[in-house]
């Protein structure tokens, strides 16, 4: 009887794997066919010859070092931005003797209620107006703002267990606010930095709408858009789109490999806390 | 009693980056956006003050939005049905395997993947069997051919493909949140409920779901408010077709303001939206409190 429900558990928990991973397999073997290999739909089959000219002219005829680039020029400043300014606003509302921390609290709260969607369309009539639509500014803005809500309850459920007397004695030592904060607090709350990083990583990198709406200089297209707008111009040529997808995918991919118990961590703690 | 007195030029210092920035992003775009919903407006000309005609025309006489709404709540709620069964393959694995944590590495690898690539693959995999797409493909093998269908363009199964989809990438993320309780729940209890004879299911029912309620509540909101916010997987996947088949209130908002230049009528449903969502936030939250209190 254990053995009979140890055995079903174990091929529920097989199967899973099948279901959750195969189609991410599937596509490695489909990037690496040929248009009729991939027409027949002989769904199992490995290519015969793996064709490795399909990742080569996926990579010539898209651009993708120019998204990708532009990805990492985007999330890495968005997430600078953010762990400063989610820090500082952390920082004052845990340890300053400050009457309305709670009420700015309440408005950060409040906004994540708010779907980033219902703000695109006014977003985009204000940035017209000041002239930054279809530049990374008019990108980067919005994921600060959208990303600082969940950063700012991360980083202050985090502060505010940190000892008073750390600052005490900071304090008597003729420490200024700014010198604690940078060289104390800030250094101690490298964990919770660390999963603000995550979040905001994942979050920002794969973000597809406000790229797709703001952005329309092929130049300054982000990984997501591009992959997309590759798909869209290239719908013939199956087993290169098939390869740009996996060379979309693999950054994240490469990345959660070296760091899953890492970024499941993070995630369960954003989820967690939101 | 926090320590740090600090003038209120320093604490001006502190917050307000942060808060200038996301009043002016977030909260004045909503503003600004109830009250276009109450022009008519093609976003460049000029506008007309219409009152509440957009609303009326979006309750009254607009064909498209209800059936939206439905999709919109039918996905949510889909969403939610998801997540006992992650809690019972949390359960599973917790209690049968070693190395739980790998397992649930792998099944949470879709969560970190963009809905562009996931779009695109899964448009492949529905694909007619003449372009290579594996379903029909299976079906096929499997001698079903009347089974297989244009998944994504037949209105009757376009939208219940794109739900797959999302809850195919969602699985991992629930599983995870619900194997992390099942986790820390102290395995102290379990010992102590085996000498009571409880053991097995019967100790799953008297210790790990009572325990497991507030990460249940977690997941359950999550995934009711990201399915009523759903958006980008349905705009890569069909972008609300075949004819209006697959729209939601998002890609509703957005066809209309971007493609039909109805900004006011779109800023309209955008605002319905945000009403939905606080509404919804609130209830959700409340109903779920008192669950809670009844049950642990």
């Amino acid at each position: 009887m254990v053995n009979l429900k140890k055995g079903l558990a174990y091929l529920l928990i097989g199967a899973l794997c099948v279901t959750q991973l195969y189609p991410l397999l599937w596509l490695l073997t489909y990037s690496l066919k040929t248009n009729e290999e991939i027409l027949d739909g002989s769904f199992f089959a490995l290519p015969k010859t793996p064709i490795w000219t399909n990742y080569s002219e996926a990579y010539k005829s898209g651009h993708y070092l120019q998204y990708l680039g532009n990805s990492v020029f985007v999330t890495t400043i968005t997430m600078v931005c953010v762990i400063i300014l989610s820090a500082m606003v952390a920082f004052a509302i845990t340890r300053f003797r400050f009457k309305y921390g709670n009420v700015v609290m309440l408005i950060f709260l409040l906004g994540m209620m708010i779907p980033m969607q219902a703000t695109l369309l006014p977003l985009m009539i204000i940035f017209k107006n000041v002239n930054i639509l279809d530049t990374h500014l008019s990108l980067i803005l919005p994921y600060i703002a959208f990303s600082t809500p969940i950063s700012v309850f991360i980083l202050s459920g985090f502060m505010r267990a940190i000892p008073k007397e750390i600052e005490e004695s900071a304090v008597i030592d003729g420490a200024s606010i700014y010198r604690i904060f940078r060289t104390i607090i800030i250094p101690i709350s490298i964990p919770p930095v660390m999963t603000v990083c995550i979040l905001t990583f994942i979050t920002i990198w794969n973000e597809y709408i406000l790229a797709a709406t703001f952005i329309s200089t092929e130049k300054l297209k982000t990984l997501p858009f591009g992959v997309y707008s590759f798909v869209s111009q290239y719908s013939v040529n199956y087993g290169n789109i098939g390869a740009f997808l996996v060379m979309g995918a693999a950054p994240v991919i490469l990345i959660y490999f070296f760091l899953s118990d890492k970024i499941t961590k993070g995630m369960v703690a954003g989820a967690v806390k939101g | 009693m926090n320590v740090l007195k600090v003038p209120g030029r320093t604490i001006a210092v502190f917050i307000l980056p942060a808060l200038l920035l996301y009043v002016c992003i977030v909260f004045i775009p909503i503003i600004v956006s109830f009250y276009t919903g109450t022009l008519e407006w093609d976003g460049i000309g000029d506008s007309k003050f219409v009152g509440l005609d957009n609303f009326k025309r979006m309750f009254f006489d607009d064909p498209v939005f209800w059936p939206s709404v439905k999709r919109t709540l039918l996905y949510a709620v889909a969403s939610m049905i998801e997540i006992p069964i992650c809690l019972f393959m949390a359960i599973l694995l917790n209690r049968y395997v070693r190395k739980a944590n790998k397992f649930v590495s792998i099944y949470f690898t879709p969560v970190i993947l963009s809905v562009v690539i996931l779009g695109q693959l899964w448009k492949t995999i529905y694909n007619p069997e003449s372009m290579g797409g594996m379903l029909n493909g299976v079906l096929v093998w499997f001698g079903l051919d009347s089974w297989t269908h244009n998944w994504l363009t037949e209105p009757k199964f376009a939208m219940y493909s794109i739900y797959i989809v999302s809850l195919w990438q969602y699985f991992g993320y629930h599983l995870l949140i619900q194997f992390t309780g099942v986790q820390n729940i102290p395995s102290e209890i379990y010992e102590a409920a085996q000498i009571d004879g409880a053991e097995g299911f019967k100790a799953d029912r008297y210790i790990t779901l009572p325990m497991i309620v507030p990460i249940f509540k977690i997941s359950i909101v999550l995934a009711f408010i990201g399915s009523l916010q759903a958006f980008d997987l349905v705009m890569v996947m069909t972008a609300g077709g075949p004819a209006h088949a697959t729209d939601v209130i998002s890609t509703h908002m957005y066809n209309s303001s971007f493609l039909s230049m109805q900004y006011g009528y779109g800023s309209a449903i955008a605002s319905f939206l945000v009403v939905l969502c606080l509404i919804f936030t609130v209830l959700i939250n409340f109903g779920l409190n008192k669950l809670e209190r009844k049950y642990s």
